[in-house]
């Protein structure tokens, strides 16, 4: 066996691993459906909105806020215009009649989490939240999030569940099933206690969080990253309410994806380099010996497949192209079609151990999807996923690897 | 519910346990395919037999009513292909592949000389190519000398190339290698029983070297004459 065979023998074990790892986390638990029950105590909250040219989505992210089925004093709103150049501050003035809702302008920082803290500074309440100015809450979203900080008071930060807003094309499919993929994961790494990003569409913490660890940095761009490992360090409970659903815009072209992906990925390893104490380090449970671990081994894998398939994929091609000027075998004979005997069919090692790590994804999916609320994923969005998200996948690694390496800042681009 | 340290063993021997299945399921699929070349080695071997006693029955060969059995130049390419691949799968220094190559070298060897033995006594022309390669590292170009011989296999069909492993340890190969005197600077063609040629020949020079192809009809004209 060649050493690149026995490398993609070692993702496919250790990928597998943390997927059935994940899954008996998660079957060992049963994930408590939606139910009617109401809070005891509905403490005050404040939805922080940053926004950066999002006059498209603005206003329907605002009014999903304000159709939360929450006592209206004790829910306020403040959108943060965070120096947009288009239309997102005349969008955000239409609201400007609601008593619940604040609204500033403010220069851009060039990061996020500039807008965030100054959106903090402004607010008082027990809970306070963020939603980013493209997506949309369900109505119940914000009550299932109470629900999960009264069931443990030690909590103190709450996630939702995520979910692509109406998915059209074949890029949004594929990220509508990874999203579904997201749910089940989300879930998984509460179980384990194990959250590593409090993300950006509706996550919701106890005020507290920021007296006891400070307020958001701008680490590499994401922020939330960063605050779910400063808790993790201070030992602040992050959970995640899989009953609060969230919907959320993505990207609908290649480049704006890899953009966005090159972020985060960029973000993961250089908070994961500022943070590299947790790793590995039994004194954060789960999280520093599975949960980071385990996002690293993604991002190396991820590479290795990549590069692997590509020095695959052009060695075979510049072996061919070679053959046929030495050999002068004319082109279109040397070409044939794959036999359909059995015989011939690549029914090998790798083939069942890729068929293996597909059949817990699609499990990893049905169960997603159950706690999604039954989000509908079709074969074209399963395909597409399959098909091109491992494609995909290694390019934005690749990049942020290249672009960590030459310190380059991608900007808050998405 | 697991304990820490019991869910990292149980998803570990799950995981392992995937693994061994995987493996099983794909040695079974492999044996599957040894057994299937086995078996079409042991169908080509009682045809080849047939024939031989047909010729020992009938004395004198009977030209016309082995026109109507051809011999067996499409299985054995066929056996070739599987061959080939199993060889691929499993690797050269398997046990059953080399067991599976002596018997595949011992079969062309017998269809060769059997073909010879028509031949002359049908006043035949046939064209043959004995081909002599390597795949223990010491052939770079056999590879490709390969890819020739099948493109001029599949553009003649009457063309009869006998590929034979020169490194194989059974004495009949060695006997015919020391027969045509066939040195070891690989790859080796004998063309029609001429001395032995010696290095990498594209389709161009190959065609040059075996002039009796133009006395073949291709593949195109068959198809067309069928037409």
């Amino acid at each position: 066996m060649d050493i690149g065979v026995l490398g993609v023998y070692i993702c496919l074990f250790l990928g597998l691993y943390f997927e059935v790892f994940l899954l008996i986390s998660f079957l060992e638990h049963k994930a408590p459906q939606k139910t009617a029950l109401r809070p005891r105590y509905y403490p005050t909250v404040t939805i922080l909105v940053p926004c950066w040219n999002k006059e498209k989505t603005l206003a329907a992210t605002v009014r999903s806020l304000l159709a939360l089925t929450y006592p209206k004093k004790k829910l306020s709103i403040v959108i943060i215009d965070d120096g947009s150049t288009d239309g997102t501050l005349a969008t955000a003035q239409q609201f400007k009649n609601y008593p619940q809702i604040k609204i500033f302008s403010k220069k851009n920082e060039g990061s996020k989490y500039s807008a965030l803290n100054f959106g903090l500074a402004h607010t008082e309440s027990e809970l306070v939240g963020c939603l980013d100015a493209d997506s949309f809450v369900e109505k119940d979203a914000l009550i299932e999030m109470v629900k999960a900080f009264e069931i443990d008071p030690t909590t103190m930060a709450v996630t939702p569940a995520m979910l692509v807003h109406r998915p059209r094309n074949v890029l949004e499919l594929m990220q509508a099933v990874e999203y579904t993929i997201g749910v089940f994961f989300k879930k998984a790494f509460d179980y384990l206690g194990a959250i590593w990003v409090i993300p950006g569409p509706f996550s919701i913490y106890r005020r507290e969080v920021f007296v006891r660890v400070g307020d958001f940095r701008r680490a590499h761009h994401t922020e939330d990253m960063e605050m779910a490992f400063r808790m993790h360090e201070h030992k602040l409970k992050i959970v995640n309410a899989h009953t609060a659903l969230v919907h959320t815009t993505v990207p609908r072209s290649i480049g704006a994806l890899i953009r966005q992906r090159t972020r985060w990925s960029q973000g993961f390893l250089g908070n994961s380099l500022d943070y590299s104490h947790l790793f590995f380090n039994p004194r954060f449970g789960n999280l520093g010996l599975f949960a980071l671990p385990a996002g690293l081994f993604v991002f190396i894998a991820g590479i290795y497949g990549g590069l692997y398939l590509l020095y695959t994929l052009l060695s075979s091609l510049v072996r061919t192209a070679l053959d046929l000027y030495t050999t002068q075998v004319p082109v279109g004979l040397s070409l044939s079609l794959p036999s359909l005997d059995w015989f011939f069919l690549p029914l090998n090692t790798l083939t069942f151990l890729s068929l293996s790590v597909i059949a817990i994804t699609l499990v990893v999916i049905y169960y997603g999807k159950r706690m999604g609320g039954g989000v509908k994923l079709g074969t074209v969005a399963l395909v597409s996923y399959f098909m091109m998200f491992s494609l995909l996948g290694p390019v934005w690694l690749m990049r942020a690897v290249w672009d960590t390496a030459l310190a380059r800042d991608t900007g808050w681009l998405t | 519910m697991q304990s820490g340290w019991q869910r990292y063993l149980l998803a570990f021997v799950i995981t392992a346990t995937i693994f061994s299945i995987a493996f099983f399921i794909a040695a079974r699929i492999d044996q599957n395919r040894v057994a299937d070349v086995r078996a079409m080695q042991d169908a080509i071997a009682i045809d080849l037999l047939s024939t031989e006693t047909q010729f020992e029955l009938l004395g004198n060969l009977d030209c016309e009513l082995l026109g109507e059995h051809p011999v067996l130049s499409e299985e054995l390419t066929s056996l070739a292909e599987r061959l080939s691949y199993t060889e691929n799968n499993l690797g050269s220094d398997n046990e059953q592949v080399t067991q599976l190559k002596k018997q595949y070298s011992l079969l062309q060897i017998k269809d060769y000389l059997l073909m010879q033995e028509i031949s002359r006594k049908c006043g035949e022309k046939p064209v043959f190519v004995l081909y002599f390669y390597s795949n223990e590292g010491d052939c770079d170009d056999c590879t490709r000398a390969g890819e020739v011989l099948t493109y001029l296999r599949q553009e003649y069909p009457g063309l009869r190339v006998y590929s034979f492993d020169y490194h194989l340890d059974l004495g009949a190969l060695q006997t015919l290698i020391a027969l045509r005197k066939v040195t070891g600077s690989l790859p080796a063609f004998i063309i029609n029983n001429r001395a032995p040629i010696y290095g990498f020949k594209n389709v161009e020079e190959m065609q040059e070297l075996i002039p009796e192809l133009a006395t073949l009809a291709t593949s195109t004209s068959a198809v067309e004459e069928e037409e």
